[in-house]
């Protein structure tokens, strides 16, 4: 009967997801005392507030206190996912978790470690959970997802919990990228960006000056004359990375390259795109992208290490190519994001956010502000390399006072913008890389703009 | 007298892999079947049970959910807010551009490979048959892509592929071929994971390949070296024929799971460029997981099953009218 082996396939679906839903209730079991009733979360809300309104007083600047003392008489125990892309990062989580048990008598944080193969892994966990109701109560979202979670109301608004105050320790494109209509949904762990690295050794060759601060950043001619210049018939004049899968990338490093010639992926509401994602700003941004491959400057499939094998000039990277060119012992530098109009960069990486289904969403948001607080933004920047989410973090980090680092913390607290907040964000950001993409392989990009903005209009219309 | 050594060769054959496989056995079974007490005709289906409730529970249970989700807009984070829409899903399956593009795609991806993969694993099988030296190297080494986790194949091709320090190009560049971007240009990319695909698989119909060929009796070969016969007319006319049913059965699958092609596009172009190797199973897996649209991920499902199933009940007519 192999013509029922498709099955298999077709019903992934839901048989992964029952999987799946029985390897999470193992773990629910072991939270016994908070296995969360999908109770209305209005409801739940209002009876941990009075349990723990002292507790509030006391952690919310997000300082690591350790002075908290137990208010109710049970002890909260948490259910926490947080993805896993680094063995270093996780510890680091693992850390501050215990930390955080050990500060709160009362609470208990149950940590779950899951995979994120940086494609679906991470994300397919928490859809099976969701169908199967096992969500745990606080769980790490990637940032532009947020969006969409807070719309289907599988996460909730966590303003009620964080004050002015600690919002303001936040950068600001933390803040932005957990807002969605108003309402603050996510802390973010870590920010991230898009520096323009640049082989110092080459640039030296070519009498090529490189820039050193924000202020006489490159613009795109310059970009355009100095990347072709630095070409040659073995060397690339700029690396974009395109060996990432077509999807996230494309949209976290390429968003600047619309926002800073005045267009948008989508409306500020976040509900159209016809006119936003096809604008003729987009188009002619889109072209100058078009350009850079035409001429050979830009690789379609550069491998993993161009840049740190000296076989590209620049490259226009996250922060964990600084990594991997330190690691290289190659001579390198960093510059800001090139720019055409305004002067904007990318932002955003993995955030937290409390599920709707929690019973504590007090004590859940107060583990998110201490995973996210000044101690744990220095201890994960760390660990990662990636630019703190704190602002005083940066003043702590004596790296990020210096050259070259200091240009990413003026991007990141200057120029640094989240992508858009919209319900349609998983087809919105694939759309977007696809007419990128287009652009790379030379191909009409007006025509496949078009294809693309019909396909997220469809996607828009169920959230009417 | 072709027709007839024909039909005189099949009945020598223990039929593993025919079609219509056990045809003889009926007989036999019924006989034990009367025989048999009512409380071992139960104790019969208890052994049964395990396998029931896991086909159960894991296909049949699966097939009805998603064909029940297909009727709704069951969108992934609202799974309780789920409604009955009727057939819409259906019907924007044919407007879906998309949908198109990735059918057609499969439909190039196996006419391609089946017979390709068809002709390569005769091909090796013939040569293996033989009494080379090294023989169970090669059987080993033509076997050994079969075992590998088609992932770990998947990633292995991709660098090789790679236009500036893959494998590949690199040879090509030592006899002057410029650089080929295999999987990085629209027109290349599915016949780059034709390729790769055709090696992974082939292993597995050469071994069923060997099977038959050395079931051909021995005596055949024998009887027309004494007529005297050449080499290709006694591949023609006893080992073509003595490795129809064999065939029949490696044509079938290799169809399907030809259509079932996911893995290679999902690993090594995310179904780009351009959705150049998109496939009907990826689109699928796409729209439900990535999109959450599992409503309509559901009602493609269905949809790809009516093919399947049409492909292998037109396959079998066909088959059958030329048995008979």
């Amino acid at each position: 009967m192999k013509k029922f082996r498709y099955a298999v396939i077709s019903s992934m679906l839901a048989v992964s997801v029952s999987l799946t839903a029985c390897s999470s209730g193992e773990s629910g079991e072991e939270a016994l005392p908070s296995e969360p009733s999908s109770s209305d979360d209005n409801t739940s809300a209002d009876s941990t507030e009075n349990e723990d309104e002292g507790a509030d007083d006391t952690v919310n600047t997000g300082d690591v206190e350790t002075s908290v003392e137990a208010t109710g008489d049970e002890d909260v125990v948490l259910e926490f996912w947080i993805h896993q892309t680094g063995e270093d990062e996780t510890n680091v989580y693992i850390e501050r978790i215990d930390d955080f048990n050990e500060a709160h008598e009362d609470i208990h944080v149950e940590a779950e470690v899951i995979i994120d193969d940086g494609a679906s892994a991470y994300s397919d966990s928490i859809n099976a959970a969701l169908v199967a109701g096992n969500l745990p109560d606080v769980m790490a979202v990637d940032g532009p997802y947020v969006a969409s979670f807070a719309d289907a109301g599988v996460i909730q608004p966590i303003d009620e919990f964080v004050d002015e105050e600690t919002k303001e320790q936040y950068v600001d494109s933390i803040i932005e990228q957990g807002t969605y209509q108003n309402e603050l949904y996510s802390l973010g762990a870590m920010e991230a960006s898009v520096m323009l690295y640049y082989n110092k050794d080459i640039l030296e060759e070519e009498g090529i000056e490189p820039a050193s601060s924000l202020e006489d950043a490159w613009t795109w001619d310059e970009l355009m004359n100095n990347a072709n210049q630095l070409t040659t018939d073995d060397r690339y004049g700029l690396n974009l990375f395109m060996d990432y899968d077509v999807g996230e990338w494309l949209t976290f490093m390429g968003a600047p390259l619309i926002w800073s010639n005045g267009g948008e992926l989508i409306s500020e509401d976040g509900t159209v795109v016809d006119g936003h994602l096809n604008s003729s700003e987009n188009i002619e941004s889109f072209e100058y992208i078009a350009s850079l491959f035409e001429d050979g400057v830009v690789s379609e499939s550069p491998g993993q290490t161009q840049f740190e094998e000296g076989k590209a000039a620049l490259a226009l990277g996250g922060p964990w190519i600084a990594v991997s060119a330190e690691d290289a012992e190659m001579n390198w530098g960093m510059m800001p994001y090139p720019y055409v109009g305004e002067k904007v960069s990318p932002s955003g990486s993995m955030a937290y956010a409390v599920t709707s289904i929690t019973d504590h969403p007090q004590e859940a948001a107060e583990l998110m502000k201490w995973m996210t607080n000044e101690e744990s933004s220095i201890a994960v920047a760390e660990a990662t390399g990636m630019p703190p989410a704190q602002a005083s973090a940066f003043e702590k980090m004596e790296k990020f006072n210096e050259k070259p680092w200091s240009i990413m913390k003026e991007q990141v607290t200057e120029t640094a913008k989240a992508r858009p907040s919209t319900p349609a964000y998983p087809v919105l950001t694939d759309a977007f890389a696809q007419i990128f993409h287009a652009a790379a392989l030379g191909e009409d990009v007006e025509k496949v703009a078009e294809q693309q903005v019909s396909r997220v209009e469809r996607e828009l219309r169920k959230f009417d | 007298m072709e027709k007839e050594s024909v039909k005189t060769k099949t009945s020598y054959f223990p039929k593993p892999y025919a079609v219509k496989g056990g045809r003889s056995m009926p007989k036999k079974k019924k006989r034990l079947f009367r025989k048999s007490s009512f409380r071992e005709a139960v104790t019969g289906y208890f052994f049964l049970l395990p396998a029931l409730i896991l086909l159960g529970v894991f296909l049949l249970y699966p097939m009805a959910s998603a064909f029940y989700y297909s009727f709704t807009d069951f969108y992934i984070l609202t799974p309780d807010e789920k409604s009955f829409i009727g057939l819409e899903n259906f019907t924007f399956i044919f407007q879906d551009a998309e949908f198109r593009q990735a059918f057609w795609n499969t439909v190039y991806f196996t006419i391609i490979v089946v017979p390709v993969q068809l002709a390569v694993a005769l091909g090796l099988a013939l040569l293996i048959n033989q009494k080379l030296k090294f023989r169970i190297f090669f059987r080993t080494a033509f076997f050994s892509p079969v075992v590998m986790s088609l992932v770990v194949v998947s990633i292995l091709w991709t660098f090789m592929y790679n236009p500036n320090e893959g494998l590949i190009n690199e040879f090509l560049g030592m006899v002057g071929i410029p650089s080929q971007p295999f999987l990085t240009s629209p027109d290349q990319a599915m016949n780059s994971i034709i390729v790769m695909s055709v090696w992974q698989g082939a292993g597995f119909q050469m071994m069923i390949f060997l099977a038959g060929l050395q079931n051909i009796p021995n005596h055949l070969y024998e009887a027309a070296d004494i007529d005297g016969a050449n080499r290709w007319h006694k591949f023609w006319n006893i080992t073509l024929p003595g490795l129809r049913n064999v065939a029949l059965f490696i044509f079938i699958t290799i169809t399907i799971a030809a259509f079932k092609l996911l893995v290679q596009p999902m690993i090594m172009t995310q179904g780009g460029p351009l959705g150049s190797t998109k496939s009907l199973v990826y689109h699928i897996y796409e729209t439900g997981f990535n999109y959450r649209d599992v409503g309509y991920a559901s009602a493609m499902a269905v949809i790809f099953t009516v093919i399947v199933l049409i492909i292998t009940i037109v396959q079998r007519i066909l088959i059958r009218e030329e048995r008979g």
